[in-house]
């Protein structure tokens, strides 16, 4: 995989990521294009293509998220584009609740302050389970464990956004 | 961006939010959502079931305005429509009559699976009260 390849990577699911963050320093630092200004021109153009694929290298892989979303691509899965459905009931729950908030109706505030919680706390859940399904996979890897890692991604994807969205009303309106 | 006129209408006076109570056996229930945007929406049809003609159908939608404009024109075609009619309509025809832009595609095939889902729902419920009359018999 390319932007492994471009670290000096194994493909690995579980990565440190002050290895990943030195990596990607040295390499920056030996492909630099001040350093090849008096070099032939392709040797200038392979400096900046190098750095240019550093940087995504590093943007990708750095985060567990974003990493798993590179590795699932390159395994040649789709990302699937279908919301939870287990969460669905509560998604539009909480959006009611929303709407009720911002119509003014403060009764609503403590139903999403809970519903805040507890998503917060099915991220904290969805990371954990990544990790954990990370390194089951560079031990064995397995096409179901690939298909788990998708789901939970999916879902965080999603929850993510409910929190974003929850926290940004529930901050608006007590700011006034 | 610019929506069109039909979106805009449909945006500024939905047709048909609302929503049925989930729980009776002639109302069929589809939820449904999208994550790139967290969208979801809620769209229920209410069949006769001596004909199978959806008699009344209601939706609410929390998202972008093609969204709501795609789930409340669902509605006004879902009315009068048998169970099987519905289930032909595509989201190239909502696309279509809103002239969506492709970037908002997605939507209506968000309001066409809501359909989808809400017939399976129904008959689902069907299925079940007649085989649930089946064993009694
Ligand atoms: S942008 Fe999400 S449904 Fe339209």
């Amino acid at each position: 995989m390319k932007f492994y390849d471009a670290l000096g990577l194994e493909p690995k699911l579980a990565l440190d990521s002050d290895d990943v963050k030195k990596r990607f320093y040295d390499r920056s630092r030996q492909w630099h294009p001040d350093r090849f200004s008096r070099a032939s021109s392709e040797e200038k153009q392979r400096s900046e293509e190098m750095t240019a694929v550093l940087n995504d290298a590093f943007r990708a892989l750095r985060d567990p998220v974003t990493r798993a979303e590179y590795f699932l691509r390159e395994s040649g899965l789709e990302l699937s584009k279908d919301a939870p459905p287990e969460l669905l009931e509560e998604v539009f729950d909480l959006n009611m609740a929303l709407e009720e908030l911002r119509g003014g109706d403060e009764s609503a505030r403590p139903q999403l302050a809970a519903a805040q919680e507890r998503f917060t706390g099915m991220l904290g859940d969805a990371d954990a389970s990544l990790a954990e399904y990370f390194t089951n996979y560079d031990e064995k890897p397995d096409r179901a464990v690939l298909d788990e890692i998708h789901a939970t991604l999916n879902r965080r994807r999603y929850v993510s956004n409910l929190v974003r969205e929850v926290e940004k009303e529930l901050n608006v309106h007590s700011a006034n | 961006m610019a929506y069109s006129d039909k979106v805009l209408d449909h945006y500024n006076n939905p047709r048909n939010v609302g929503s049925f109570d989930k729980s009776d056996p002639n109302v069929g229930t589809g939820m449904v959502g999208a994550p790139e945007c967290g969208d979801v929406m809620k769209l229920q049809v209410k069949v006769n079931p001596a004909t199978g003609v959806i008699e009344d159908a209601k939706f609410k939608t929390f998202g972008c305005g093609s969204a709501i404009a795609s789930s409340s024109l669902a509605t006004e075609w879902l009315r009068g429509k048998t169970v099987d009619e519905a289930l032909a309509i595509k989201n190239t025809d909502i696309v279509n009559e809103l002239s969506l832009p492709p970037v908002k595609i997605h939507c209506s095939v968000l309001a066409e699976d809501a359909i989808k889902a809400a017939i399976d729902d129904y008959k689902k419920k069907t299925e079940k009260v007649e085989t649930s009359v089946q064993a009694q018999a």
